[in-house]
């Protein structure tokens, strides 16, 4: 899939929208997706994000950083 | 309430009896009903409940779900709230913003905002999924003057323009589609027969003893027309004079002409029903729509919502406050009566109704019922396991 530079940028907001917000959870997992779908988040991230997404306060970073996830953070 | 002069005129000896009253307690029958509902436009929603990209509304019918919503386009879509993995709902709230994308709350699959799988949570555990095998199953649907209609199987129906066509002259200097929402949806559930509310509402003889409000803002000006395919269209015209009734006195007072209407509009209250369930009505501030749904043989949901003009003033606003006292005593008026009458259906006293020529509207709603059911044309009560087939082989018999 070739990504849209504008839909990009509009996905990394999402991906990186801030913790703590009401609905912020499912925010940041549908923007995993999305980064799943170009081959730039592992795995292991989209889980964390989809563990995450219920709990607005969680910030899935910080999670994966807890299991001890390599590649965090997107590649672009 | 002398109306007479108003009516266009029933056919002599035309048939008065209604429907049998077994046909309000039916299970069996209610399950053929069900289809008629659900091969049917209903109003969903009004464009101005989903204003911005994400915005969703679900609408909930006899086991179906939908949810419209706006896309990244700006387009209203509506879909089948049903996730394509295990078929959990989509989204769980009446009305909401889903910011990026839908996420299935059981599992975690996402979709894009037009419907488009976006991926399987856990991806891996699946082989390759095609985004558009999977993406959410699609509602017809059809915006009227701002309505949202949905219609969740193909059925005899044209579309809703079609339909209401004899009104858009008059539908159009309503700017409908102009209007926003005023206090979100309202429903209610009643413990009577769907048939039973529609049956009170196809007609207007009990206004000037039900609804005194009514009544008195226009009740000897009321005229309703039949319902002639698929469609009826009522309207009571202010009456002269002041209003004894205290919300009617002061709505006449308030009620102040549209710009964009011709001055009878201005005066008038305008309901167009539209088979099988489902009433909108316009007046000089508001239009609102109400419909009702089966839950059971004898019980019912109604549901409704209002909108009004973007710019109104506190005149306006006054009107509108006072027009829905007047909707809402009505309401409640006509819920004891569908009460009423329901439950004497029970009685092995029930002979049938006797309508009046008033009521010749509630004839015709019947026809169109007994036009897709020939079983309601039953008049002993059938065996409840013999429902289904017999109305099979009315309608072959027909042919």
């Amino acid at each position: 899939m070739k990504p849209n530079s504008n839909e990009l940028k509009i996905q990394k907001t999402l991906l990186n929208y801030k913790v703590g917000i009401s609905g912020s959870g499912y925010i940041r997992y549908g923007a995993a997706m999305y980064f799943y779908n170009l081959g730039i988040l592992s795995d292991e991230m989209l889980e964390i994000y989809r563990r995450c997404c219920k709990f607005d306060n969680e910030d899935p970073i910080d999670l994966a950083r807890f299991e001890q996830i390599s590649n965090l953070k997107i590649n672009l | 309430m002398d109306n007479a002069k108003n009516l266009k005129f029933p056919p002599k000896g035309w048939d008065r009896s209604g429907l049998p009253g077994w046909t309000y307690h039916s299970s069996a029958l209610l399950d053929l009903e069900i289809e008629i509902f659900k091969t049917h436009w209903q109003v969903a929603c009004h464009i101005s409940d989903i204003p911005n990209i994400g915005d969703f509304k679900t609408f909930d019918l006899c086991g179906e779900r939908a949810i419209i919503l706006r896309d990244t386009n700006f387009e209203i879509k509506a879909f089948h709230n049903i996730c394509r993995h295990r078929g959990s709902r989509l989204v769980t709230n009446d009305q909401g913003t889903c910011k990026n994308a839908l996420i299935c709350p059981f599992h975690g699959w996402v979709y894009n905002l037009d419907g488009t799988l976006r991926g399987a949570s856990q991806p891996k555990s699946f082989p390759p999924l095609d985004k558009n095998q999977f993406s959410l199953r699609p509602v017809e649907y059809e915006i009227w003057h701002g309505f949202v209609f949905v219609r969740f199987k193909k059925g005899p129906q044209p579309s809703v323009k079609e339909l209401l066509n004899k009104y858009e002259r008059e539908a159009s200097g309503y700017k409908m589609s102009e209007q926003i929402p005023t206090d979100g949806f309202w429903t209610e559930t009643s413990p009577v027969n769907w048939k039973s509310i529609r049956d009170v509402d196809n007609e207007g003889y009990h206004v000037a003893m039900a609804h005194p409000a009514l009544q008195d803002l226009y009740g000897s000006n009321y005229y309703g027309d039949s319902y002639e395919d698929g469609v009826s269209r009522s309207e009571g015209k202010f009456t002269a004079s002041k209003g004894r009734h205290w919300g009617v006195r002061n709505y006449k007072k308030f009620s102040k002409p549209h710009k964009d209407l011709p001055m009878e509009s201005n005066q008038t209250w305008v309901y167009y029903g539209i088979f099988p369930n489902s009433v909108i009505a316009i007046t000089p501030e508001t239009s609102l729509f109400y419909q009702e749904f089966p839950v059971s043989t004898d019980e019912s949901i109604i549901r409704s919502a209002t909108y009004r003009y973007p710019n109104e003033d506190r005149q306006q606003k006054a009107a509108r406050y006072l027009a829905s006292r007047i909707d809402r005593e009505t309401v409640v008026e006509d819920k004891q009566l569908t009460i009423w009458s329901n439950e004497s259906m029970l009685s092995d006293a029930f002979d049938g109704f006797y309508l009046s020529d008033l009521e010749y509207g509630v004839k015709t709603y019947h026809d169109h019922l007994r036009a897709i059911l020939p079983i309601y044309n039953i008049t002993e009560t059938p065996k409840e396991s013999e429902i289904k087939e017999l109305n099979s082989s009315l309608i072959k018999s027909k042919r």
